[in-house]
């Protein structure tokens, strides 16, 4: 079960990539590039309504990037993922307005409860098939949403509001439209470059080979179970991230906002990005969460198209539209490293 | 941190062409604080978040038609404050609290002097904090849930009658009629569990009948035999449905199909022509809480009124069309009484109101922001239609 | 108490019937169809639209044009399962699982915003209801439309029981599902039995989808996502792959659920029912009638 690579030869080493698109694409300061536009992006336009849809945006990364470790690197086929937001957003919401506290000290509390959350959803199901672990996963998503919209302390149907804000320190109130943009911005870099450098890490190297063929991975002493807990977690924590953002964006949280569709857009974002690749990704979720904005007429169709797209892009190219190159530097000896190869810190890759 | 030289030039070309399109609008270096909606001069633009796209994009037809309709005649007749025309802006907010978000932002940042948009309690509620930030006041036509107003927030007003009233007026009609004993069902969102739990409330404060059963179902689903089991096995007088048409109908001929021979009430989210037709046979004598519709009303005024939209947008009015309307000509007179677009004089304008007159009888606020009597009456369905049964007076 | 075991079956008959479609196709290609709900609703929808262009029909003929309706129905719901089949999957049958899962996804997705750019977003009526007399079998009220269209639905799946037993098809199918390349070998037409399967299981699905427009009178575009779970839920309770496994899960199902929210309330029906399918694959991937099998690599 060899999707990417071939395997039967060597690895193919890294010549200069052919047109300038993907010259600019594979640019290792894109991510940087990317950041300065987004800091310089209010002075452009400021209005609540820009702000409001670039920090949405922004938001929708931040769960793409999460959800890019467990479909992306791992291969796992979430179909639930937005529970994990709704768990964050909902501890982020009660424990804050129970005891009255500002957002930012609600993030141990959410971090305990997402990392429950992914050991309670992975643990019965990850040692399931792929496919049934892709059903089981919107189960799971599902009752989320309904036991949230049956249960009291998660204020019913209506939600939670009122959620109080970020962090105010004097006249400094990081819920100010602008600054929460900025601070939402700052967060999601960290986290994407977080999972960016993740893929590199002994951890993430071992997600692929689970992916490419987890029987081989097991037979060369993988663990491959806790290794897709992990990559579980991981998404969890980015997801409970992203909802803690989500909550205080809105000052409200509301079961209606965990609905399947949820999880179908951050997937579409992952896979027309490219799985795996953290600049597809990024692209692809801020494309996907703009478009709707740039295109209220076609509400329609929209729906449509992507479900089409999702087909198409699968029939042509399986790996995504701009998948990650789907193999390991070669080092020969240790000092003999392709300088176009060699890992440049703080660049996301 | 070095940057390569295609780094540089990539990271230069972004800045330059930031910076240069800063200069031609609202950025942060701009300057200018374009987004106040009191400027006094051009149209006064009213904002409308309405459902345009999802399920519930029909409603949102409804609502943009019926306050377009009170827009034209407003303009027709000379505009307000010197001849200065109304403007209205409806942004979808699909029902969803994140679309709402959006919606109202884009509202606030087009500089609206006042909102008269709210369908979904839901998406509303996480939208009266960007209003209120921005001083602008909320006139919502159709969201009722208590929830709205229990924030206090001193621009929201409610001209839909609230779940309470709604209860108050279901109550009224179920002692009239004798019904000892009802059974409440919602289906779970916050507009429809607001009128259940309300209208248990009244019912066991004022103890002339029995709530025999509260019971909620999961929308979109096509069986509802684990419901219809329930309210067959306590066998009460009065069924209250208080959710909407596309599962009031299928519960409706359900029950019917089990055998049920007692009278069922349906809330005003399933007054809509589709319920009998979903429904079928079975829905004939169902009774329904609901504000006066235009179908309702007796009187010329009301035919006149029909025939206008139906010239002016080719279709028959439908829900909230009337109170989207009547939320236009509110904002008007509060913005006339004003004399100026700034937000808090349109609230203490609109405070002042006392017996303008709307579809659901003379206005007038209660302290908290909502009708000080609901309008609420009682229609039953005969022949497939909605008519009007008792008007509760 | 029968009351809820009557519900409870009629319920898990419309069940066993998508289940069979999720099933025979698993069986067979190992692929999660996942517009399979979809085509469910997609029969409802068509159902509709050719009752709608025919105009008023007498209450007396009314079972007759819902028989004639539902044959045109699983007719064409067949050529869509397979088109799907030939777009979406045959070009992705020896890519990655995950490529394919996405791809099922994306075919749900076309299928119900198609229905609803075509139809538009809202609940239609049906224009032709099953009515009928109502009587009392040992305390459980049963309407005559139930009895009609459980029948139906037993015809159906006797029918293609001994279709799979007794047909030459049947053995063919069979025997890919056992070994595909072996099959291909043994000179069985593979892609000719894998359109079929589809033909057949989409035919069945569409079927449910008038008999449930018929019935319940309402269809919406996104009818066929919960039942479309649901069903996947039944056939890995009966054993995923196996035919009559999914007739039993269909009717388990609908008896668990209808027992679950007589305990527990309405509202949490969909909870027991995934919980019921997350506890099977933990403890009984398996199912009830399912053999263990060994993963081939």
């Amino acid at each position: 079960m060899s999707e990417n690579v071939d395997t039967t030869r060597a690895p193919r080493k890294v010549g200069a990539p052919s047109s300038a698109l993907s010259r600019i694409l594979e640019n290792k300061h894109l991510g940087w590039v990317a950041f300065a536009i987004a800091l310089l992006a209010p002075f452009v336009t400021a209005t609540p309504y820009s702000l409001n849809v670039m920090t949405t945006a922004a938001i929708f990364v931040m769960l793409a990037s999460g959800l890019n470790i467990v479909v992306g690197y791992c291969g796992l086929l979430d179909l639930g993922y937005i529970a994990f937001m709704a768990v964050g957003a909902y501890t982020a919401g009660i424990v804050s307005r129970t005891f009255q506290l500002p957002l930012i000290f609600t993030i141990p509390a959410v971090l305990v409860m997402t990392v429950l959350a992914g050991l309670i959803i992975g643990a019965p199901t990850l040692r399931l098939r792929s496919d049934y672990l892709a059903i089981v996963t919107l189960g799971f998503g599902e009752i989320t949403r309904i036991t949230a919209n049956n249960l009291s302390i998660t204020g019913g149907p209506s939600g939670i509001f009122g959620v109080p804000g970020l962090l105010q320190i004097g006249d400094l109130d990081l819920q100010q439209p602008v600054i929460f943009y900025y601070v939402t911005v700052l967060v999601v870099s960290g986290f994407v470059l977080a999972s960016a450098r993740l893929r590199g890490s002994r951890l993430g190297r071992a997600w692929r080979f689970v992916r490419e063929d987890e029987d081989a991975a097991e037979a060369m002493g993988i663990h491959t179970y806790k290794v897709k807990l992990l990559a579980y977690i991981f998404g969890a924590v980015w997801g409970g991230f992203g909802g803690v953002l989500f909550a205080s964006h809105l000052s409200a949280v509301s079961p209606q906002s965990f609905v399947f569709l949820q999880s179908a857009l951050v997937l579409m974002a992952v896979v027309l990005g490219g799985m795996g690749n953290m600049r597809g990704v990024v692209i692809g979720a801020i494309v996907i969460s703009l478009l709707p904005e740039l295109l209220r007429e076609f509400s329609v169709y929209r729906y449509l198209a992507f479900g089409l797209l999702l087909v198409v892009a699968m029939v042509f190219r399986p790996q995504g539209l701009w998948p990650a190159r789907g193999f390991e530097p070669e080092r020969v000896d240790g000092t003999k490293i392709d300088p176009a190869l060699k890992p440049t810190k703080g660049s996301a890759r | 941190m070095k940057f390569g030289k295609r780094g540089t030039a990539l990271l230069g070309i972004a800045t330059a062409v930031l910076l240069v399109s800063s200069g031609c609008s609202g950025g942060l270096l701009g300057g200018g604080n374009d987004s106040s909606g009191s400027s006094d001069t051009g149209p006064i633009k009213l904002g409308m978040v309405a459902p345009t796209s999802g399920s519930s994009a029909p409603t949102g037809v409804y609502m943009k038609n019926g306050a377009q309709l009170a827009v034209d005649e407003i303009n027709k007749a000379g505009g307000i404050l010197d001849g200065r025309k109304l403007e209205l802006i409806v942004a979808d907010g699909a029902c969803d609290a994140q679309q709402a978000v959006a919606a109202a932002n884009k509202l606030v940042s087009s500089g609206v002097a006042v909102s008269v948009g709210g369908y979904c309690s839901g998406a509303t509620l996480p939208t009266l904090p960007i209003f209120a930030k921005a001083d602008v006041p909320m006139i919502i036509p159709a969201a009722n849930s208590q929830d709205l107003v229990k924030q206090g927030l001193k621009n929201v007003f409610l001209i839909n009658g609230t779940g309470m009233q709604q209860s108050t007026a279901a109550l009224e009609f179920i002692k009239k009629q004798g019904y000892a004993t009802v059974a409440l069902v919602d289906d779970n969102t916050s507009y429809s569990k607001d009128i259940t739990t309300e209208t248990q409330k009244q019912i066991e404060a004022d103890g002339a009948a029995k709530v025999v059963l509260n019971t909620s179902v999961t929308a979109g689903e096509s069986d509802y035999s684990a419901v219809v089991r329930d309210i067959m096995s306590k066998n009460p007088a009065l069924v209250y449905w208080t959710a909407y048409y596309q599962e009031g109908g299928l519960v409706i001929n359900q029950l019917k199909q089990a055998g049920y021979s007692g009278a069922i009430m349906v809330a005003d989210g399933s007054v809509d022509p589709s319920l009998p037709k979903i429904a079928g046979a079975a829905s004939e004598g169902v009774f329904a809480t609901m504000t006066q519709t235009p179908e309702t009303l007796e009187g010329a005024d009301a035919a006149k009124w029909i025939a206008s939209y139906k010239t002016a947008f080719g279709a028959d009015p439908g829900p909230y069309s009337t109170q989207s309307y009547d939320a236009v000509r509110v904002a008007a007179e509060a913005i006339k009484k004003a004399g100026n677009t700034k937000g808090a004089d349109i609230i203490k304008a609109l405070e002042g109101i006392d017996g303008f007159k709307m579809f659901s009888g003379p206005l007038k606020f209660t302290p908290e922001h909502t009708l000080s009597s609901g309008g609420f009456v009682i229609l039953e369905i005969k022949d497939g239609k909605f008519v009007l049964k008792d008007s509760l007076s | 108490m029968t009351q809820v075991i009557w519900d409870g079956l009629f319920v898990g008959s419309f069940y066993a019937l998508i289940a069979l479609g999720y099933s025979m196709v698993y069986g067979i290609i190992k692929l999660l169809n996942f517009a399979h709900g979809d085509i469910y609703m997609l029969g409802a929808f068509i159902g509709f639209a050719a009752l709608t262009s025919v105009g008023g029909i007498p209450a007396s003929l009314s079972l007759v044009a819902l028989l004639i309706v539902m044959l045109l129905s699983m007719l064409l719901t067949g050529v869509a399962g397979v088109v799907i089949e030939r777009l979406a999957y045959r070009p992705l049958r020896s890519a990655p699982r995950l490529a394919v899962l996405i791809t099922a996804v994306g075919a749900s997705f076309s299928l119900e915003y198609g229905i609803s750019a075509i139809a538009g977003p809202n609940p239609r009526s049906f224009p032709v209801r099953l009515e009928g007399g109502v009587f009392d079998f040992i305390g459980a009220r049963i309407s005559l439309p139930q009895i009609i269209l459980m029948v139906i639905a037993a015809l159906l799946m006797f029918w293609l029981n001994t279709y799979v037993q007794r047909t030459s098809t049947g053995r063919a199918m069979r025997s890919i599902a056992l070994d595909m390349k072996g099959s291909l070998l043994m000179g069985v037409n593979v892609d000719a039995v894998i359109t079929r399967t589809f033909f057949i299981g989409s035919a069945l699905a569409g079927a449910a989808g008038v008999m449930a427009g018929a019935y319940y009178g309402k269809i919406d575009f996104l009818m066929g996502f919960i039942i479309g779970l649901k069903a996947f839920t039944a056939a890995v309770i009966g054993g995923i792959g196996n035919i009559k496994g999914a007739m039993l899960g269909g009717l388990v199902l609908g008896l668990v659920e209808a027992i679950g929210s007589d305990l527990f309330g309405g509202q949490w029906r969909d909870v027991f029912a995934f919980g019921v399918l997350i506890l099977f694959l933990t403890l009984r991937p398996t199912g009830i009638l399912g053999e263990r099998v060994t993963e081939r690599v």
